[in-house]
């Protein structure tokens, strides 16, 4: 369950910072849907590359653990 | 423990089926003050941040004041946590990270101390407001940011830039790489908070349900709570260890960037 939550939250994230960032700008800029549009699709960008470094971090971490041979507290 | 918790808590606010989960995480003043028009008043959220840095302090001052060779029940718990700090430091940073060991027990002692006093019945679960956790979020990530500019200067820009990439693309990387970093504090405060405010609602609802099922149907819930409780105390521990061990993973990215 940790590690699913984990990997949401990243993915949401993701989403959300880019359309604030995008929507930012446009308030500051006065351009319409332009940018939230722009940001929001790198914000989904963004939040599968945090997916797919985690799951990467999770499964070395998990590996060390198998290597070492205790099965650790690690989520 | 908590059950009777839930279940008289849903009994004092509502009659019947009016029950509000959501009254656990009112905030309550206990003494108003007002610095020049902003309201800075003493809370209950305030109090229990209190309480649990008093705990803390006392924790490891009485704990560690014996300095025995053979430690006592207390010593034990304070130079356990010391040693599960340290060693997450020297797993996930190096030895590079050892000048950063305050920081990380602090944090780590924090929010264990936050989420478990939350379990107390009729107490304050401070980590369930999103301001609390952003707070911690967005001071460990400029934290970390700092470290990062002190330690390489301007280069620690190249943490955005991706190596081998074709010039055209590399724009668009770099934002992408940029909205990734920033996202950082909020999928830190939001993943302690949800988990903390989800888990007291469910244990609220299903308090509830003991009383609205009445004296025949009411243990089924009942024992549900018992087990969801045990489960409680569980993720209270897994976030705060999650929440510590990726402030050490971020201070592992500035101290020896990829």
């Amino acid at each position: 369950m940790g590690i699913a939550f984990r990997l949401s939250t990243e993915l949401v994230a993701g989403v959300f910072v880019g359309g604030g960032i995008g929507l930012l700008l446009d308030k500051w800029l006065g351009t319409g849907p332009l940018f939230l549009l722009i940001f929001f699709f790198l914000g989904m960008a963004a939040g599968i590359l945090n997916v797919f470094r985690t799951a990467k971090q999770l499964a070395v971490q998990a590996e060390q653990d198998a290597g070492n041979g205790n099965s650790g507290t690690k989520s | 423990m908590a059950a009777e918790e839930a279940a008289s808590g849903a009994a004092h606010h509502g009659g019947g089926l009016a029950i509000d989960p959501m009254h656990q995480f009112r905030i309550e003043t206990i003494f108003p003050i007002h610095i020049g028009g902003v309201d800075a008043s003493f809370t209950n959220s305030a109090l229990w941040m209190i309480i649990a840095a008093g705990l803390i302090t006392l924790l490891t001052v009485v704990g560690m004041g014996k300095r025995s060779l053979v430690p006592g029940r207390l010593q034990s718990v304070a130079e356990l946590s010391y040693e599960f700090v340290a060693n997450m430091l020297r797993d996930n940073v190096g030895d590079a990270g050892k000048r950063f060991f305050p920081l990380v027990f602090t944090i780590f002692m924090f929010v264990l101390f936050t989420n478990m006093l939350g379990m107390v019945p009729y107490s304050f679960t401070v980590t369930s407001h999103i301001i609390v956790t952003f707070a911690l979020a967005s001071f460990i990530f400029l934290g970390v940011t700092f470290v990062g500019f002190a330690v390489h200067g301007w280069h620690y820009f190249g943490l955005i830039v991706p190596k081998g990439v074709p010039a055209v693309m590399l724009p668009l990387l770099v934002v992408i790489e940029l909205i990734s970093y920033l996202t950082r504090p909020i999928s830190l405060s939001v993943r302690l908070f949800a988990n903390m405010m989800a888990g007291h609602t469910m244990l609220k609802v299903f308090a509830g349900f003991v009383i609205a099922m009445g004296w025949y149907g009411g243990f089924l819930p009942l024992a549900f709570m018992v087990a969801f409780t045990g489960l409680e105390i569980l993720v209270a521990f897994l976030q705060a260890y999650v929440f510590a061990i990726l402030t050490c993973i971020y201070l592992n990215d500035a101290l020896h960037m990829h």
